[in-house]
């Protein structure tokens, strides 16, 4: 089903009521919409919404008819199909429509994950776009975050040989709020930072420590112990650095960034002083 | 959804409507079960977290679409403005919905969410702050979904109004034109 693309625009040189007949003629063509192929997500996958919230990630949704003005779209031409593209970000996807629309349900499992790989690469990793924070977690999404933190709290609980569950509660909570408090310090310095791209950014840093507190957790030496944390630390504070600081006025940088390197140096003593 | 089946008589998408309820209704009898079997609280709140997390992206990919024609998603434009986007389908597609199919949808995205506040509120009762915590995160997906597809709905009634009066004055403008050329 790729009639999408014959879709006219809303030109004005086509008379209204041929425009209906095409709509309705679109409609009725693709309203026998087929019933998606009843697969959950295999994995976790989680999604915004993203919001996720998000999505949380994803290419939009078709259509023709789209204006690239901030407007709220215009209503789609043929009802999307199941499976499609999962919402959230990526505006890079309005390129294609006949690809996403007949998409079932695996492929934007696949397409999710996969986000979630590129955004894990951007952020974590060194690469060129780090220097531009607008361009770099552009598709940000909440599931790799959600990720991270569960992993870690489960970590921090599976090393733990007393109180396991408040450890987990405890590692959950800190670094969800933590994540929240920390962006609106971004926020309220001043600073241009969009909310959940910046939960994104916070839960995508925890990479490092997330492979720190699994190295601990194998071998639990002390000295290895925080080696390792010190080395993950100094990681995740040289990823989150280049967003968080371009986020803010420049006299107002260490401001912005104490908060974030505190917080990652208080998962850093919880991963040690686990035993 | 068959043009040949009178609308209201059946589900037109009764395995969409199966799993949108499903993912639901697992993660909260698994809440409300697993405080009597289970001593273990990490392993409720991932399961619990993971079932609502699932939900939630079932609902606003896939059951969001197929029941109801809506879809929301947030961007960012190229200036790093945050911009949410709604989508809808046309009025005739939307009034060829299955009227029990957006009834269940809608129900039960507000279900869920009362029930979870009622369970919050056992929990506040009890002083289970780490229930709570599990709590607030179902109720926030559950929220958000609420939140994002009613804003799309408004979004979408804003639309074909819109879309309706253009129409008209596309029509009647077009009329006088004609009307003025024959004269």
């Amino acid at each position: 089903m790729s009639h999408s693309d014959t879709i006219p625009l809303h030109a004005s040189s086509q008379s209204d009521i041929d425009e209906i007949e095409n709509l309705i003629n679109a409609s009725v063509q693709s309203a026998p919409a087929t019933v998606l192929p009843a697969r959950p997500p295999s994995p976790p996958r989680i999604p915004v919404s993203s919001s996720p919230f998000i999505q949380s990630n994803l290419p939009p949704l078709p259509p023709s008819a789209q204006k690239p003005s901030s407007v709220p779209s215009v209503p789609a031409a043929p009802p999307p199909p199941p499976g499609n593209s999962h919402s959230n970000i990526g505006v890079s996807g309005f390129g294609s429509p006949p690809n996403t629309l007949t998409e079932p349900v695996w492929d934007t499992v696949k397409r999710d994950l996969s986000r979630i790989v590129s955004n894990l690469k951007l952020v974590v990793f060194p690469n060129p776009y780090r220097e531009d924070p607008g361009k770099a977690l552009r598709d940000w999404d909440l599931w790799g975050p959600f990720f991270f933190i569960v992993f870690l709290g489960l970590t921090l609980s599976w090393s733990a040989s007393v109180k396991k569950s408040e450890v987990f509660a405890v590692a959950f909570a800190l670094l969800a709020a933590g994540a929240v408090i920390l962006t609106l310090n971004v926020l309220l310095l001043g600073g241009h930072i969009i909310f959940f791209q910046s939960l994104s950014l916070l839960g995508y840093c925890l990479f490092p420590l997330d492979v720190g507190a699994l190295i601990c957790m194998l071998k639990d030496n002390v000295i290895v112990k925080v080696v390792v944390v010190c080395v993950t630390l100094f990681w995740s504070s040289w990823a989150a650095y280049p967003f968080m600081s371009s986020a803010v006025n420049p006299r107002r940088k260490a401001l912005a960034l104490y908060p974030v390197f505190l917080m990652y140096v208080s998962v850093g003593f919880l991963i040690i002083a686990i035993d | 959804m068959d043009l040949t089946q009178p609308p209201g008589e059946n589900y037109a998408n009764p395995r969409t409507c199966f799993f949108h309820v499903l993912f639901k209704a697992a993660a909260l009898a698994f809440y409300i079960l697993s405080a009597l079997f289970i001593d273990n609280f990490v392993i409720i709140f991932v399961v619990t977290v993971l079932l609502a997390a699932l939900d939630f992206w079932v609902v606003k990919n896939v059951s969001g679409r197929i029941l109801v024609g809506l879809r929301w998603w947030n961007e960012i434009n190229d200036l790093g403005e945050s911009v949410w986007k709604f989508e809808s389908l046309e009025q005739e597609s939307l009034a060829r919905l299955n009227k029990k199919d957006s009834w269940l949808f809608w129900w039960t995205l507000y279900l869920t969410a009362v029930a979870w506040v009622v369970l919050g509120i056992f929990s506040l009762i009890r002083f289970q702050a780490d229930y709570c915590l599990i709590i607030g995160v179902c109720l926030t997906l559950s929220v958000a979904n609420i939140i994002g597809f009613t804003k799309c709905r408004k979004d979408a009634k804003k639309q074909i109004q819109k879309f309706a009066s253009q129409t008209i004055a596309n029509r009647v403008s077009s009329t006088i034109q004609s009307a003025f050329s024959v004269v």
